[in-house]
C-alpha cells in the first residue's frame, strides 16, 4: 500500500528536469523590465490603487477595514452636503419658446419677420426701475436700530 | 554570549523596493524566478502560458509591495500569489489548452531516482524520454488545479506540508487530504507504468 504514493512521487519528480532554455532567465529580467514599463503606462490608476488596497487589506484586514469604512462615510456625506448647497440656489429663467419649424424654413430676404419677445432674466432681488424724473429725499432722521435716546 | 539570528535577505530587498529601489525589487526577481517558473509551469504544462503568468505574478507583487507588512515570509507571500493567479488562470481555460513543454534536461541520466526507476525491467525504462514526459503531463492536466497545485508543491518541488499549507491558507489536514486523492487518481492515469512492476 505504502509502495504506490512513493512510486507516482518519484516518477512525478523527474517533471523537476523539464526546465526551459539556459538563457531563459537570463532574459526574464528585461523582458519583466520592458513590460513592466509599458504596463504602468497603460495601467488604470485603479487598478494600481485595487492591487495595493488588497496587499494592504490581507493583513490587518479588521482595523483597515474600519478606517476603510470611516473614509466611506466621510465622503458620503460630503457628497450630500455638497449636492445640498448646490440646491439651495435658485436661478429662476424664462423659458425660450420655440420657433415654428414652418416659419424659419420660409425665410428669405423679402419676409418681413416679427421678433418673439426675448427672454427676460427676472431677479428677485432687482428694484424696480422708474423712469420719471429723479427726486432727493433728505431723510429727517437718519436710519438706525438703535433705540431712540430721548425719553 | 547571544547568538545573532540570521537576517532574512529578503527583508532588506522588500524594504529596499518598498522605498523605491526598482534594483533590489529586480533582485527578487532573478531569486524567485527559476522556483516560481517551475511552480507556474508544471501546473500548465505550457511554457508560453507560464512565461506569461510569471511576468503578471512579478507585475503584481511590485505593484503591490507597498501593502506588505511582513507577517508572513516574502517567499510564502509571492508563492501565493502565483498559486492562485495560476489556478485563476486554469479555471478561465478549462480543457481548451495545448501542450507547450520544456525539454528534459539531460542530467536526468545522473538522477538517482530516475536510476532507479529505470534499473528495474520497468515501463519507464522501456519507454521513450519523451513519452514518459508527455504522459506525466497528461495525467497532471486531468487533476483539477487545487489538487495540481499541491502535487506540484509537493512532489515536484518537495515543499512541506506546513509550508504549502501557508501558501494555500488551508490546514495541513486538507493538504494531506488533497495529496492523497490526487495520487489516487495519478495512479489510475499512470497505471501503465507500474504494470511490469507487478508482473
Amino acid at each position: 500500500m505504502q509502495e504506490e504514493p512513493d512510486y507516482i512521487t518519484k516518477l512525478l519528480r523527474l517533471k523537476r528536469f523539464e526546465q526551459p532554455e539556459p538563457e531563459y532567465f537570463e532574459n526574464f529580467l528585461k523582458e519583466f523590465q520592458a513590460r513592466q514599463r509599458g504596463q504602468m503606462l497603460r495601467e488604470p490608476a485603479w487598478r494600481i490603487g485595487w492591487d495595493r488596497l488588497c496587499a494592504f487589506f490581507g493583513e490587518n484586514l479588521p482595523v483597515r477595514l474600519g478606517y476603510g469604512l470611516a473614509y466611506g462615510a466621510v465622503l458620503v456625506a460630503a457628497t450630500i452636503a455638497s449636492i445640498n448647497i448646490r440646491e439651495s440656489r435658485p436661478v429662476e429663467m424664462a423659458a425660450v419658446p420655440p420657433r415654428p419649424a414652418a416659419q424659419v424654413a420660409s425665410l428669405n430676404l423679402n419676409t418681413q419677420v416679427q421678433l418673439p419677445d426675448l427672454p427676460t432674466f427676472v431677479r428677485r432681488t432687482a428694484p424696480t426701475a422708474s423712469f420719471s424724473a429723479p427726486r432727493y429725499v433728505m431723510d429727517t432722521r437718519p436710519v438706525s436700530y438703535e433705540p431712540p435716546s430721548s425719553f | 554570549m547571544a547568538e545573532q539570528a540570521p537576517v532574512n535577505p529578503d527583508i532588506e530587498l522588500v524594504s529596499r523596493t518598498q522605498a523605491g529601489d526598482a534594483r533590489a525589487f529586480d533582485e527578487l526577481v532573478v531569486k524567485y524566478s527559476p522556483r516560481l517558473y517551475g511552480l507556474v509551469y508544471n501546473m500548465t504544462s505550457n511554457h508560453e502560458d507560464a512565461n506569461d503568468l510569471l511576468q503578471e505574478v512579478f507585475a503584481k507583487a511590485y505593484r503591490s509591495i507597498s501593502g506588505f507588512r511582513g507577517k508572513s515570509s516574502f517567499y510564502t507571500w509571492i508563492h501565493s500569489i502565483a498559486v492562485n493567479m495560476t489556478i485563476n488562470f486554469l479555471k478561465k481555460r478549462g480543457r481548451r489548452f495545448q501542450m507547450s513543454l520544456d525539454d528534459v534536461d539531460l542530467n536526468i541520466q545522473n538522477d538517482k531516482e530516475f536510476i532507479e526507476l529505470t534499473a528495474t525491467a520497468s515501463p519507464v525504462r522501456q519507454a521513450d524520454l519523451g513519452e514518459l514526459q508527455l504522459k506525466l503531463n497528461e495525467a497532471m492536466g486531468k487533476l483539477s488545479p487545487e489538487h495540481r497545485a499541491v502535487v506540484t508543491m509537493f512532489d515536484i518541488q518537495g515543499m512541506p506540508h506546513a509550508e504549502i499549507s501557508k501558501i494555500l491558507g488551508v490546514s495541513e489536514g486538507t493538504i494531506r487530504s488533497r495529496l492523497f486523492y490526487a495520487h489516487r487518481q495519478l495512479q489510475a492515469h499512470l497505471d501503465e507504468f507500474r504494470e511490469f512492476r507487478k508482473k
